[in-house]
Parts: structure tokens; C-alpha cells; sequence
């Protein structure tokens, strides 16, 4: 075995890397409905297009740092926090 | 005479405590309806592996063998109804290093599938993976595959 035949396996003891997998999904079976309205402290949101979450929390905040606490309250419904749905319904937390 | 019409009420009341007993048997299967608790939930009935879907979501070409750059697709099939169901895909690596976890909330009204999709731009690494599919939290079924060259 040359020295190529190895050059892409993970070295012994160090773990690859997986932060940049992609991930979706889809279904055939309807979304579950979303609560409307107020929740908690919060509200909903639905997405429009040019919307990012940066963007969202700058709006719903006034900082657009704060688009991981948009993000960790619809984890159910992000895959990947750099992509985001028109009509989209995400919750805001304490907006 | 008496004799015999005791023995043929006897025999019409044996015959009588039989048919009831095979009544009460029948009845009491829970598998005959094939529901439980309040007579509604979501069952995880299936899981396929390929690198393309079709259009009723489920998997065009099925493997449970990848390579380093193809995007992997699962398929779970589920049956029952229920408001909510949550539908999550726990993708690990070896020794189950998590690779990526997603979730799918879906308000099922009879068979469905749901697909999840996971892929890496500069390449899966080779060796065993396993995806597990937790439905509302518990784990529903689980499959391994493998990416080689």
C-alpha cells in the first residue's frame, strides 16, 4: 500500500471533522400546525424572502447577534441556521 | 327421558361456556386492533438507504453502501395518525461520533414517508456509520451502512 492509497483516511486517534454536513429533509405528511399568536413571551415570525436570521434578530431585537436564540427555538424546523424558508413560521422568543 | 334431556342441557351449557370463553379471548388480543392507549399513535414501520429519491419520497435505488462524495438519503416510513409526531435522524460515526441530528415535525394522517438527507462537501470519511430514527424522543429503529471507495 503507497503512502496515497492513505492520504484522505482519518489518522488513528483524531476524529474528522463533521461541522460542514449539510442536512434536510421533507415529507409527505403534513407539518404539524404551529401555535399561533403569542407564545410565551414570544411571537411568531413568518419568513419572507431576503429574510436570514441575522437579519430577523436585528428587526425583532434591534442586534443581529442574537440569531442564535431565534435559531435554538426553531431547531425543530432549521437544519442548517444559513438556511431559512419563505413562509416559515419561527418562533421569537421574548420579542 | 330425564336423563337424557340432563345430558343435552348439559351439553348446550358446555357448548355455551366454550363460545363465550372464545369470544372473551378474541376481544382481549391487543394486537387485533392494532392500537393502544387511546386507540391513535405513530408507528416507524420502515427505513431505506439510497442516493436519490423518488417522488413519493421513497428511495429510488437502495443501498446500505456509499461513497465519500454522494449525498446519503434515508426514507422512513410510518403509519398511524397523530396531531404531532416528531421524527428525528441521528446520523453517527464508528464509535458513534454524532455526524448530525435533524428533526421532522409532521402531523401524519394514515402511511407517510419522511426523508432526511445529509451531505459533506469535501467527502465523507470511510468507515461505519449508523443512522437512528427516534420518533417523539425514543428510539424507533435504527440502520448501519458503510462509506468506502
Amino acid at each position: 500500500m503507497s503512502i496515497f492509497d492513505k492520504k484522505d483516511e482519518t489518522p488513528p486517534g483524531s476524529k474528522p471533522d463533521f461541522s460542514n454536513v449539510r442536512s434536510g429533509g421533507s415529507s409527505t405528511a403534513p407539518a404539524a400546525p404551529l401555535p399561533t399568536g403569542t407564545i410565551g413571551s414570544g411571537k411568531t415570525y413568518v419568513v419572507v424572502k431576503g429574510d436570514s436570521l441575522s437579519k430577523i434578530a436585528k428587526r425583532e431585537y434591534g442586534d443581529a447577534n442574537k440569531w442564535r436564540t431565534i435559531y435554538e427555538a426553531n431547531k425543530d424546523l432549521i437544519n442548517d441556521p444559513d438556511l431559512i424558508y419563505p413562509g416559515q413560521q419561527l418562533k421569537i422568543p421574548g420579542a | 327421558m330425564h336423563t337424557r334431556l340432563f345430558g343435552i342441557s348439559i351439553l348446550a351449557l358446555t357448548l355455551a361456556a366454550g363460545l363465550s370463553t372464545a369470544c372473551t379471548r378474541r376481544s382481549d388480543n391487543p394486537g387485533a386492533t392494532g392500537t393502544t392507549g387511546t386507540g391513535v399513535g405513530v408507528r416507524v414501520s420502515q427505513i431505506n438507504l439510497g442516493r436519490s429519491l423518488n417522488a413519493d419520497k421513497t428511495i429510488n435505488d437502495n443501498t446500505d453502501s456509499f461513497k465519500p462524495n454522494d449525498t446519503i438519503y434515508a426514507s422512513i416510513g410510518t403509519g398511524g395518525s397523530a396531531a404531532t409526531a416528531t421524527l428525528k435522524a441521528r446520523w453517527t460515526y464508528q464509535d458513534g461520533q454524532v455526524v448530525n441530528e435533524s428533526t421532522q415535525t409532521i402531523a401524519p394522517t394514515g402511511d407517510a414517508r419522511t426523508e432526511f438527507h445529509i451531505s459533506k462537501p469535501d467527502g465523507w470519511p470511510t468507515g461505519k456509520y449508523k443512522l437512528e430514527v427516534l420518533l417523539n424522543g425514543s428510539s424507533a429503529a435504527t440502520k448501519d451502512f458503510v462509506v468506502e471507495r
